[in-house]
């Protein structure tokens, strides 16, 4: 279980260290440029500011060396400065969301270390499988639940306890990635096997290799249809799918899954008057660029208005973009940082997901290796989901875009995702 | 299971490439045409809440100024002249983007545009906005605008020495001050009634609407046999009430049933249409066509306002049959000519032969009164040389002093016009005239339209058109 001599750990850590405090440099100077631009000014309390991200991000760092001293270096620092660059948007664009999105980040950090300490060995959670199922699926229908789910944006993905609103769906991709996770490596060769139909190989057609799928199916349905989401729906069969194909290397769940998609995506066409709108503007937002095609056209004004090198933080106006400080802050970067900025997200991402997928193939365990996989899938399908989807490459289905946008959920649920990432990247880490 | 992990590797890699190709295309290839999309009102936003400069007439009168408001948008846009100076203005508005000089000028206005002349220019933070004094005489547009009256049409004038405009009036007009308001609800309302106003009110019709120039085109059909086909000026052609043309049963004839024919001045002095039809038959298509390219039909004129309209000549294919060249000939069928236009063809009569780029920017100012920028005469079109611009000169002399343009004479001055009549719908015609003066030493060329006038007679243009030029020359020689 040695790919790394225990040399390399310190170094490991003052690589991670390093980026650290870089990530902390470049958001306070962000968050001042953002405050100069907005009111001429440094913010207020920028030394207070500045104390408390070092704080977190040291935190955080400390917790890794203690806790998983051989993890993946890279994950943590790239994952913080999407977060330090999300924080400086929204301060530049709602000082009161900004100040939420502190406190979020607080609590992400502490999900983040929580999990590292909570999770001594990433293999030990496939023994609680089917608690995460049943914890999965009630995360996900929780906002069903008359009286506890809240409609916000013609959307019912909240719940709200007392003064905190909150998305389960966030929470319940990991948990069911790992159920699934555990699941299918389980069964993966029981899925793989396949009979002979004339030329054709097809798996078996027996209803236990079937139900999986049409389990992801039927839960997704449910999330678009009861939900309204999207978005998460689009995320939830993505992974699903992945991780069958993972998991048993058969193309024929990749176009039976297809397959079940379009037909799902054509009858919610026809049903929803939502859908049809998200087509109709996503074919052509322009002849309604007033009216429904209003986001997506303010959207396209704001990277066109950015250019190659943006207005500079707080110079731009994409606080005309509904939404932007939740599934549109890509397009504030646009306009903000220019395609330069965009292009350094999209590197972000691009590493975040080369660095699971490395985990994932330097894992020997296999429940671990598609854990791994599968998480580093949920991630990066989600970044294009909603990147694709606000600059119209797909339909826009609104989802957050991970660590950047504002949401508590989200960017704990994302720190719980990393945390999983680096523990099992720590193959060095404490056995207990 | 690493196969499939390595594929997947890919197969996300390549959906980011196509993010990051997208990105390319809206943020490179598309940047411009997004950033200045007139639905996209980012840059005006950030001009709307600083200081703007104001827009002055030619003898400083104030056209538009901004006065402070304790709102968040701090400064409300005022125009003092109301509806009269709209065509030129255009409009500043919140929801609505901008038009006219606000919209041509605006970067100048709101100081985005600054000339360094010293450190400290370069080193102030707070933006320097600019004056824009434009060419307009205040004189000029209240003598044209109630010369037009309350009758839908274009008076355009212009210094055909420097391409000047020195005025432009349109009716109906607009007020642009409710589109400034800061009560977007009320800009909305006002918007929506302009726009749903079939007068079309917002439409500067002397530089963006097109109308069939009728007998006004005779000028660029004379200049065509002048310079081209000297035989063709000195021909006389039979006095007809008629023109039979081949191909079809409808012959080309004269207004009002009369008779008329002779050589070139006696056929524009009358503005005869048997005649210029065979004329034109004589030239051909192609020879017609590169008289009117010659003068700027087909190309989008250098006018510093935004969107100028492009004149309409037949490409040949269009130009094959006798009907066709002998009505193109008389500025019927599919020719078309914005009001501008009709100017500039008097500018090239006046001017020697040489068409000046026009324009309504006479000078920037910067905050302190020194002025950073002058407007320059250019050279757009050269159509005629010298001698064959003043043999058509005196050619429209006689259309004032023994032809269908005797009204728009003015007392001491020599005046050269064409009038015209361009048949529209039934009964209707727009009464045109395009016109210059003083003959010997011109100083301003006038064009004027009147839309829909009823009757259909080559008179027409005479006695609805003309009186409106003669009051826009006066007031311009005053």
């Amino acid at each position: 279980m040695s790919f790394l001599g225990a040399a390399a750990q310190p170094a490991r850590r003052r690589t991670e260290l390093g980026l650290v405090l870089l990530v902390g440099l470049v958001t306070v100077g962000a968050v001042t440029l953002a405050s100069l631009g907005k009111v001429g000014e440094p913010p207020a309390g920028l030394l207070a500011l500045s104390g408390v991200m070092v704080a977190l991000l040291l935190a955080a760092h400390l917790a890794v060396r203690k806790l998983a001293p051989t993890a993946d270096p890279v994950i943590l620092p790239v994952a913080l400065l999407l977060n330090g660059l999300g924080y400086t948007m929204i301060s530049r664009l709602d000082s009161e969301l900004a100040a939420l999105q502190a406190v979020w980040t607080a609590v992400g950090v502490a999900a983040f270390v929580g999990t590292l300490w909570l999770v001594r060995r990433a293999r030990d959670l496939e023994r609680y499988r089917y608690s995460f199922l049943a914890l999965g699926l009630v995360l996900l229908l929780l906002p069903l639940v008359p009286g506890l789910g809240r409609n916000i944006n013609g959307a019912r993905i909240w719940i709200r306890l007392g003064p905190i609103g909150f998305q389960p769906g966030e929470l319940a991709k990991i948990v069911l990635a790992i159920f699934f996770a555990s699941y299918l490596v389980e069964r993966r060769e029981l899925l793989a096997d396949r009979i002979r139909l004339g030329p054709l190989r097809l798996p078996r057609p027996r209803l236990r290799v079937l139900l999986p799928l049409l389990v992801a199916w039927g839960v997704s349905i449910v999330v678009m249809v009861a939900e309204r989401d999207l978005g998460s729906s689009l995320l939830f069969f993505g992974l699903f799918i992945g991780l069958l194909w993972l998991a048993t290397g058969q193309p024929v769940y990749l176009i039976g899954g297809g397959a079940l998609f379009a037909l799902a995506a054509s009858v919610a066409y026809q049903m929803f008057s939502h859908v049809q709108t998200r087509v109709e503007v996503w074919l052509d937002p322009w002849p309604t660029a007033q009216g429904k095609g209003y986001q997506i056209v303010q959207s396209m004004f704001a990277f066109g208005s950015g250019g190659v090198t943006g207005t500079g933080l707080a110079l731009g106006s994409p606080q005309r973009i509904p939404a932007v400080a939740t599934d549109f802050i890509f397009a504030a970067i646009g306009e903000e940082l220019g395609l330069l900025g965009t292009t350094a997200v999209l590197i972000a991402f691009v590493l975040l997901i080369g660095s699971g997928l490395r985990i994932a193939l330097r894992v020997d365990h296999p429940f671990e290796k598609l854990l791994a996989a599968g998480l580093t899938l949920v991630l990066g399908l989600q970044a294009f989901i909603i990147i694709a989807g606000i600059t119209r490459v797909v339909p826009l289905t609104g989802i957050t875009l991970p660590f950047v946008s504002y949401g508590g959920s989200s960017l704990v649920a994302n720190f719980i995702l990393i945390a999983l990432l680096l523990r099992i990247s720590d193959q060095h880490g404490p056995s207990t | 299971m690493d196969v499939q992990i390595r594929r997947l590797g890919i197969a996300l890699l390549v959906l980011f490439g196509l993010l990051f190709a997208q990105l390319n295309n809206l943020q490179f290839r598309q940047a411009g045409r997004l950033s200045n999309d007139p639905r996209n009102t980012r840059a005006i936003v950030v001009d709307f809440s600083r200081e703007r400069g104001r827009i002055l007439a030619a003898d400083g009168t104030v056209l538009a100024d901004s006065i402070p408001t304790d709102d968040t948008l701090k400064r409300l846009r005022r125009y003092p002249g109301g509806s009269l100076y709209a065509p030129v203005l255009g409009y500043f508005s919140f929801n609505y983007g901008s038009d006219g000089v606000e919209r041509a000028f605006s970067a100048e206005l709101a100081g985005r545009k600054v000339t360094i002349n010293s450190l400290d220019d370069l080193l102030s933070a707070t933006p320097k906005t600019n004056d824009v004094t434009l060419t307009i005489q205040p004189a000029v547009q209240q003598a044209a605008a109630q010369a037009l009256g309350n009758r839908r049409g274009a008076v355009v004038a212009l210094d055909p020495r420097t391409g000047a405009v020195l005025a432009m009036v349109s009716f109906p007009s607009f007020d642009p001050n409710p589109l400034a308001s800061h009560d977007l609800k009320a800009v909305q309302r006002a918007w929506n009634g302009y726009q749903a106003d079939p007068a079309k009110p917002m439409l500067p019709r002397p530089y963006r609407e097109r109308y069939s120039p009728g007998s006004t085109f005779k000028i660029v059909t004379a200049s065509a046999a002048i310079g081209g086909r000297p035989d063709l000026a000195t021909k006389t052609y039979p006095t007809l009430r008629a023109l039979d043309l081949k191909g079809t049963s409808r012959d080309l004839p004269n207004f009002g049933g009369s008779s008329c024919g002779g050589q070139l001045p006696e056929l524009l002095r009358v503005s005869c249409n048997t005649g210029f039809g065979q004329l034109g038959l004589d030239l051909g298509g192609q020879a017609l066509r590169d008289e009117a390219l010659s003068f700027g039909w087909g190309e989008r004129p250098p006018f510093d306002l935004p969107a100028p309209a492009t004149s309409f000549f037949p490409p040949l294919a269009e130009l094959r049959t006798e009907p066709q060249v002998a009505t193109s000939a008389i500025g019927q069928l599919d020719v078309s000519a914005s009001p501008l236009q009709m100017a500039l063809v008097s500018c090239a009569v006046a001017n020697g032969g040489t068409i000046l780029e026009p324009h309504v920017l006479a000078s920037v100012t910067d905050a302190q009164g020194q002025v950073v920028r002058t407007a320059e005469p250019k050279v757009w079109k050269q159509p005629m040389s010298a001698g064959d611009a003043a043999q058509l000169k005196d050619l429209m002399v006689s259309v004032v002093q023994r032809g269908t343009a005797g009204r728009a004479a003015v007392p001491g001055s020599q005046v050269a016009a064409k009038t015209g009549t361009a048949q529209t719908t039934g009964d209707n015609a727009h009464a045109w005239i395009t016109a210059f003066a003083p003959a010997e030493a011109p100083r301003v060329a006038v064009a004027v339209i009147v839309e829909s006038q009823p009757g259909v007679s080559e008179a027409t243009g005479g006695t609805i058109a003309a009186p409106i030029a003669q009051a826009v020359l006066k007031a311009a020689l005053a």
